[in-house]
């Protein structure tokens, strides 16, 4: 049955070979690369908190971001003078609890940066106030 | 000439075929065709983050997008405050702490819209956020 079947030259294969062509030149021209996505961790302490707890303890260290860049130290800087400044902070200790404060129109971009830069030197504990 | 090859029966289709419908297969699989985020969505770079890898997306994460004109928005469905404060605390009551919050925002976001959905976060009981980067350029743009 199978053999007489296989014989058979009149079984028409090319409608169904151009279907699937169609369908194939679809699929890889559609199909899109997605990038590659990375996550920073961050605390969003209780408002109220930050101001009582950042007087007592001095290992903090404060990142002030406002709309047009970063200040650290009470002095501005750019991004790769404060990359400089955390690599020094960190070679002591990366334990050390790192206070981001942000004015509410500064860039979402600036605070990924400033996280990042802290990822880098493996400073994990960050977090993250409003003013 | 033509006519010889026409006729020659013993041409086997049947692997090519097979091979054609394993590469179909695989397109259909890896192919996603709706949009279940805000695709307006330009993140800054993160190359230090944690690359969000499948299992860095267990079924418990929550991602909640922020796009630079303020619209707060889940799976690409428009969020109000209290929708927010609503299924994070669903995922509070459900998993503890301990699943991913993540917060896709538009690097041009003014900070005051991020900081009201970590308030709002906040307010549900989680205080762990994660901002979502890019860790590496792939999408052809």
């Amino acid at each position: 049955m199978a053999r007489k079947q296989y014989d058979n030259p009149k079984a028409e294969m090319t409608p169904m070979i151009d279907v699937v062509f169609q369908l194939m030149i679809f699929f890889i021209v559609t199909i899109k690369q997605e990038d590659i996505f990375s996550k920073l961790n961050a605390n969003r302490p209780a408002p109220n908190a930050s101001s009582a707890q950042s007087e007592e303890n001095d290992t903090q260290i404060k990142i002030d971001i406002g709309k047009g860049g970063v200040v650290f130290n009470g002095r501005g800087m750019s991004f790769p003078a404060l990359d400089a400044n955390i690599k020094k902070l960190a070679a002591s200790s990366t334990k050390s609890t790192v206070l981001v404060r942000c004015t509410l129109d500064s860039p979402h971009g600036f605070l990924v940066h400033v996280l990042d830069i802290c990822n880098k030197y493996k400073m994990y504990n960050l977090s993250i106030f409003s003013m | 000439m033509a006519k010889s090859r026409n006729e020659d029966v013993s041409l086997d289709m049947t692997p090519m075929i097979d091979v054609v419908f394993q590469l179909i297969i695989f397109f259909v699989v890896t192919l996603k065709m709706s949009d279940d985020k805000d695709t307006t969505i330009k993140l800054a770079d993160g190359k230090n983050g944690i690359v969000l890898t499948q299992e860095e997306l267990p079924p418990s994460q929550l991602t909640i997008d922020v796009a630079a004109s303020g619209r707060v928005s889940m799976s690409n469905i428009t969020m109000s405050d209290a929708m927010i404060v609503d299924a994070v605390k669903k995922r509070v009551n459900a998993y503890g702490t301990d699943f991913p919050c993540m917060i896709r925002a538009d690097k041009n976001t003014q900070h005051k819209h991020v900081a009201k959905v970590m308030n709002l976060c906040a307010a549900a009981g989680m205080w762990k956020v994660s901002f979502v980067a890019i860790q590496e350029h792939k999408a052809n743009k």
